[in-house]
């Protein structure tokens, strides 16, 4: 009981102490050129993985074959790992393939960033950047507002699929799920289930901004979980941040700056939600944000 | 009082937006649920190798890297429309059967199993079972030569495929079944150099509907026409043994004697004859995850019933 009011004092503390020492705090937010490097890099590396997918089927070019739930990197197995979970609890068998897949999958979202899935390659998350745009149109024009919902309900998502995998038998999510139906379409054509896609995105636009990537989508939760562990993580500089918090305002996931940039305290980016997209980073006029490795940068 | 007066829009606003929302998402729950709900029954042809049907859908990951490697491309991705396994593989067989290939690739592609690895050999296949759907229409049955009619088709114009594809593809068949005199009938009619059967088939490209008439006279007086069709066990991919029999039987009511296209137990379902069966709807089907025991079973009531 005691201690609880003097945690509160401390942050409270830390936030009047923290204005940001960075010398251009004065003009900030600046009106200037917007620098698109990170997203140009991403959005290139999104479209080629996902070109490769369409290639592999259309040009019979065998160097990603299948689709985002399932595939094979050069004959490696790549396997989702939510619909692997939810094909073992609906199916109770443990096939050594998808052990693998999973595996696979673990090891390389370790070093490159957890949910650095969700910006880098999956396709849902590019069209709903995409009609993120719409939404800032009309949001700034007062026509909509924002509705958010809480960021749990995909914790609860995921359980909820795996136990609804495990009593039916089936894996239900696999239905619904917008990245592997988009996957599918840009592999082996179009399907009705686009017009779920088209629904969802709708909602996001003209409801709530990037609601299935922010609080529902289960797919993002087991590539967070790998985040969890992953060194490479968005770097914050307490001496240049100017506090202007403009990273926060174009973030997916706004909660995952708190601990640097408001509160001052922590140096990496640490929450696993962050999708390492690095809008911050391209928006950061003082140099404060950057791409880090959490151990290795302080070694070298 | 003015509070809540300019309160008021804003919540009736507000009350139709989430109406609205309640209803269109309403209206899409309940495609989702019950489209594939009237369709539960549906069977649909798997690729070979595929677990029982139940089983199967829990452990299919929707990847499609067995369409990917399929060489004839045969397998397809299930939309909404074919029930609850959205994304799921399954075969037309009368668009295109499964031809057993060796290796069978799309098992060896299968991550997850839903296709059992413990499939080598595509006789060992259990997909399901052909059936004589059609008996009335059967040229079997009927005693009639499926190039004979297919000719016939083809002059009437009532064929699906285009007109040269199918003229080519009877000719060929045409030119393999007649007998060493008859292809120099065939030469001296058209005065061909050689007698190889490529060059035989030169005369597609002259084509006059004169030639057709003749073509089709002489594919009725050839020897050939005299046997019954029996497409269906010629393109049967199992080739050592056999998976269907023709056993003579009597017509009850006329007393004629016919050859009855018998399906036995070797007959692993992959729906080639569903493909190449040349009546405009296929008098064999194939019916996807029926058993051999299932079949005699049904067969064994039947009879009971009758007698």
């Amino acid at each position: 009981m005691k201690n609880r009011p003097e945690k509160k004092n401390k942050n409270q503390e830390q936030v009047k102490t923290f204005k940001g020492a960075g010398l251009r705090s004065q003009n900030c937010p600046q009106p200037g050129h917007p620098k698109h490097k990170w997203r140009s890099i991403r959005w290139a590396i999104l479209l080629f993985f996902n070109f490769l997918f369409f290639a592999s089927f259309f040009f019979d070019i065998q160097i990603l074959e299948g689709t985002l739930s399932g595939s094979r990197l050069l004959g490696f197995h790549l396997i989702d790992p939510l619909a692997a979970f939810q094909i073992i609890l609906s199916s109770k068998i443990i096939m050594v393939n998808l052990i693998i897949g999973v595996v696979t999958i673990f090891l390389i979202y370790l070093m490159l960033g957890g949910r650095s899935f969700c910006a880098w390659i999956c396709p849902y998350h590019w069209l709903a950047e995409l009609g993120e745009k719409l939404y800032q149109i009309l949001n700034k024009k007062k026509i909509i507002k924002n509705h958010p919902f809480d960021r749990r309900i995909r914790y609860y998502f995921y359980g909820f699929f795996l136990v609804l995998a495990l009593i039916t038998g089936y894996t239900v999510f696999e239905t619904i799920n917008p990245v592997a139906i988009i996957s599918r379409f840009t592999v082996y054509g179009p399907s009705l289930m686009l017009l779920w896609v088209m629904a969802l995105l709708i909602f996001e636009m003209l409801y709530s901004r990037r609601a299935w990537c922010r609080y529902f989508c289960p797919v993002g939760v087991s590539y967070q979980l790998i985040g969890l562990m992953s060194p490479l993580r968005i770097k914050w500089d307490k001496e240049n941040c100017s506090n202007c918090k403009r990273c926060q305002s174009v973030c997916l996931v706004p909660h995952v700056l708190t601990d640097s940039v408001n509160l001052g305290k922590s140096e990496y980016v640490n929450a696993s939600d962050c999708t390492r997209c690095g809008l911050c980073v391209d928006i950061c006029d003082d140099e404060a944000l950057s791409y880090g490795v959490k151990y290795l940068d302080k070694l070298i | 009082m003015t509070d809540k007066e300019s309160k008021r829009p804003i919540s009736r606003r507000k009350f139709l937006k989430t109406s609205t929302l309640v209803v269109a998402g309403g209206a899409i729950a309940y495609g989702a649920v019950s489209v594939p709900l009237l369709r539960k029954d549906r069977r649909l042809l798997r690729p070979p190798g595929a677990l029982d049907e139940d089983i199967f859908l829990a452990s299919c990951i929707k990847c499609g890297q067995c369409l990917q490697v399929c060489p004839p491309q045969v397998i397809i991705l299930a939309g909404i429309s074919q029930g609850f396994g959205i994304g799921t593989p399954y075969i037309i067989p009368r668009e295109g059967g499964c031809i057993l290939c060796s290796g069978l690739p799309c098992v060896l592609a299968c991550p997850t199993g839903a296709l059992a690895h413990e499939l080598s050999l595509g006789k060992d296949a259990e997909m399901g079972l052909a059936v004589i759907s059609h008996p009335d229409t059967c040229l079997s049955v009927r005693g009639v030569n499926d190039l004979v009619f297919r000719l016939e088709n083809l002059q009437k114009k009532r064929t699906s495929s285009p007109y040269q594809t199918e003229l080519k593809d009877i000719l060929t068949s045409l030119i393999k079944r007649l007998t060493v005199d008859e292809k120099k009938a065939w030469r001296n009619r058209f005065s061909l150099p050689e007698l190889s059967d490529k060059n035989l088939l030169t005369i597609l490209k002259q084509s006059k509907n004169s030639d057709l008439k003749w073509v089709i006279n002489f594919a009725e007086s050839s020897s050939q026409a005299q046997k019954a069709c029996q497409i269906c066990l010629e393109d049967c991919p199992i080739k050592d043994e056999k998976t269907i029999v023709f056993v003579t039987r009597t017509h009850p009511d006329t007393g004629q004697d016919y050859l009855w296209p018998s399906v036995r137990k070797t007959c692993v379902g992959c729906g080639v004859c569903e493909e190449k069966c040349p009546t405009p709807v296929a008098s064999i089907t194939v019916t996807p995850r029926l058993k051999w025991s299932e079949k005699q079973a049904g067969n064994q009531t039947r009879k009971n019933n009758q007698t």
